[in-house]
């Protein structure tokens, strides 16, 4: 066996035992059933919207904010305009002017983390909570948020489950298969009390997070994983709320994708080396020993079994070319068998398939967990383009992180 | 479930997985080889039924033989499975090795039984005798086992035999001695010519055998890999 075939039988080794390891988790521990209780209080909640020229989603958003089923003197939103170029003031303002809920606040342009500490501090909610201006919430969101706060007085954040809203092009349902393997996941890592994230779409603080710990910082552009790792090194619980559905708009191009998930890889990087004293330190439980160190295996191993089947992709049409060239062959068709005898079923391919087959069960349990519904062409989608379109993110985010060369928003 | 629990028991599940796989893989491979024993065994059968059927006759009806080859459709399909099979399990494998042995032998007595057909019958079967050598020494054999492998593909009427060079067989190497081939490899033996050396592409060999002119040729491309033609 050649030493890149053994790396790439780590690299599948590693994916398959972290899979499995979820899979026990989720056995161990089953996610509940959304149930129409309600909470037995109401506690003020202060939503910031912040926004950077989002004058096409942010009215929808804001509207799916003042639409959840939650007491309009208990919810207050904030519109905090970063310095908007384009008609997001305006629509801010007649927003205000419309709704006494909602208040409009407007500050230069400086990256999302002001935006939302300015929310912080204009709010005297009891719970704190950001939406993208690219989100919206179901309108039971927030009352099942605020259950899950009520079951356990010790949680001190919560994010909700995230769906793709309304997928389209191959690219977006590929991204839609995505995020039901990310609810799977999500609700793993709740599990395990190992949350790695507080994305932007819904997710809500208890205001004393930030008393305890300090605003947002700027964080590499991932304000919201660095929060995550900095509350894990407080002792601060999160959890998910997977009953809690928020929608999110996702990029439409190969290149808008790209820049967004290269700012969530590199952001990863530069925040785990911020953080690096919780790398396998078993003071921060899962989140130190496994979700962490996976999660810097699973980035270098997707770029590394990539680079090797491009690699041997690559060489293989270079020799057949330089073959064709030498021999004087012409290119000529060739009939595959059909013989059972020539099917691969090599050691790779049938390690292969398994963890592509827990991939898909991980994917169907996601599904379920947040009850989505997955076209088979979306399935199709996701293992027709991750493949090829996550190398490049992972070599982007590794390249800007050994130049310490800061991945842009937009 | 204590947290170390989960993370042996995981770890115990997954290296009994991968331990599943390699079980599978090992049992189809084991398949794979049997499977090609079996054809052997068939073509082996075949041809001492033909050898045995021209030492009683004394001759044979030449009209049959001209038109139904003698297993070179089998020998070439046999080519095929063992190179895939060489290329699952690699070339240092001992059943690999035997296998190719069986097939070296089958092929030998092919082309004997050729040459005794040829005699007799007066009919002029164009053979290339191919040595070859996977033992990492041989940089060109691969290209000259692709111009082989189209030239059999192209015209079914040429007979190519392939040899591992270095293959532990008395027989094989008696064919080597007698045909006076040197181990610079790859090397060809064309009809009853000399052997001719080094790697020769699809012009030369048309050059070298100028028989391919007049030969017919077939309409359709085959995927066949003569890797035990290398």
């Amino acid at each position: 066996m050649d030493i890149g075939a053994l790396g790439v039988y780590i690299c599948l080794f590693a994916a398959l035992y972290f899979e499995v390891f979820l899979l026990i988790s989720f056995f161990e521990n089953r996610p509940a059933q959304k149930t129409t209780e309600l909470p037995k209080r109401f506690p003020t909640v202060s939503i910031i919207v912040p926004s950077f020229n989002e004058e096409v989603t942010i009215a929808q958003t804001v509207h799916s904010l003042l639409t959840l089923d939650y007491p309009k003197d208990k919810l207050d939103i904030m519109i905090v305009d970063d310095g908007s170029t384009d008609a997001t003031g305006a629509i801010g303002k007649k927003l205000a002017l419309e709704h006494a809920q909602v208040h409009y606040l407007y500050k230069p342009n400086g990256g999302k983390y002001t935006a939302l500490n300015l929310g912080i501090e204009a709010s005297t909610a009891e719970l704190v909570g950001c939406l993208d201006a690219d989100s919206f919430t179901s309108s039971d969101a927030l009352i099942e948020v605020v259950k899950r706060f009520e079951e356990d007085p010790g949680v001190m954040a919560i994010m909700p489950a995230m769906k793709v809203y309304r997928p389209k092009s191959m690219l977006e349902r590929m991204q839609a298969v995505e995020y039901s393997f990310g609810v799977f996941y999500k609700k793993m890592f709740d599990n395990l009390a190992a949350l790695n994230v507080l994305p932007g779409p819904f997710s809500l603080y208890k205001r004393e997070v930030f008393e305890k710990i300090g605003l947002f910082h700027h964080a590499h552009n991932t304000e919201d994983m660095e929060i995550a790792f900095r509350m894990h090194a407080h002792g601060l619980k999160i959890v998910n709320a997977h009953t809690a559905t928020v929608y999110t708009t996702v990029p439409k191009t190969v290149r808008a994708l790209l820049k967004q998930r290269t700012r969530w890889s590199q952001g990863f990087l530069e925040n785990l080396r911020d953080y690096k004293y919780m790398l396998l330190n078993p003071r921060y439980g899962n989140f130190g020993l496994l979700v962490l160190p996976f999660g810097l295996f699973a980035f270098f191993s997707g770029l590394y079994s990539a680079l090797y089947v491009a690699y041997t992709v690559a060489s293989r049409i270079i020799n057949r070319g330089l073959d064709m060239w030498a021999t004087q062959i012409p290119l000529h068709i060739t009939t595959p068998h059909l013989n059972f005898f020539y099917v691969d079923t090599s050691m790779m391919m049938f390690t292969t398939v398994i963890v592509l087959c827990f991939t898909f069960v991980a994917i169907v349990l996601g599904n379920r967990i947040a009850q989505n519904k997955i076209s088979v062409f979306s399935f199709i989608s996701y293992f027709a383009l991750f493949g090829f379109i996550a190398p490049i993110w992972l070599a982007r985010a590794a390249w800007g992180a050994v130049r310490a060369s800061p991945a842009s928003w937009r | 479930m204590k947290d170390w629990r989960k993370y042996l028991l995981a770890f115990l599940i997954t290296a009994a997985i991968f331990g599943t796989a390699f079980y599978v893989t090992a049992r189809l491979d084991s398949a794979r080889i049997a499977e090609i024993r079996a054809t052997q065994e068939t073509i082996s059968i075949d041809l001492l039924s033909s050898e045995t059927q021209f030492e009683l006759l004394g001759s044979l009806d030449c009209s049959t033989i001209a038109q139904h080859p003698v297993l070179t459709d089998e020998l070439n399909s046999l080519a095929e499975q063992l190179s895939f099979a060489e290329s699952r399990l690699g070339t240092d494998s001992s059943d690999v090795i035997n296998l190719k042995k069986q097939y070296s032998l089958l092929e030998i007595k092919d082309y004997l039984l050729m040459q005794q057909i040829s005699q007799k019958c007066g009919t002029k079967p164009v053979s290339v005798l191919y040595f070859y050598s996977n033992a990492g020494d041989c940089t060109d054999c691969s290209r000259a086992g692709d111009v082989l492998t189209y030239l059999r593909e192209t015209y079914p009427g040429l007979r190519v035999y392939s040899f591992d060079y270095n293959l532990d067989l008395s027989a094989l190497q008696t064919l080597i001695s007698l045909n006076k081939v040197k181990d610079t490899l790859p090397a060809l033996v064309i009809g009853n010519k000399p052997p001719v050396y080094g790697f020769k592409s699809l012009d030369d060999m048309e050059t070298l055998i100028p028989e391919l002119k007049t030969m017919a040729t077939s309409t359709t491309a085959t995927s066949t890999n003569a890797t035990s033609t290398q």
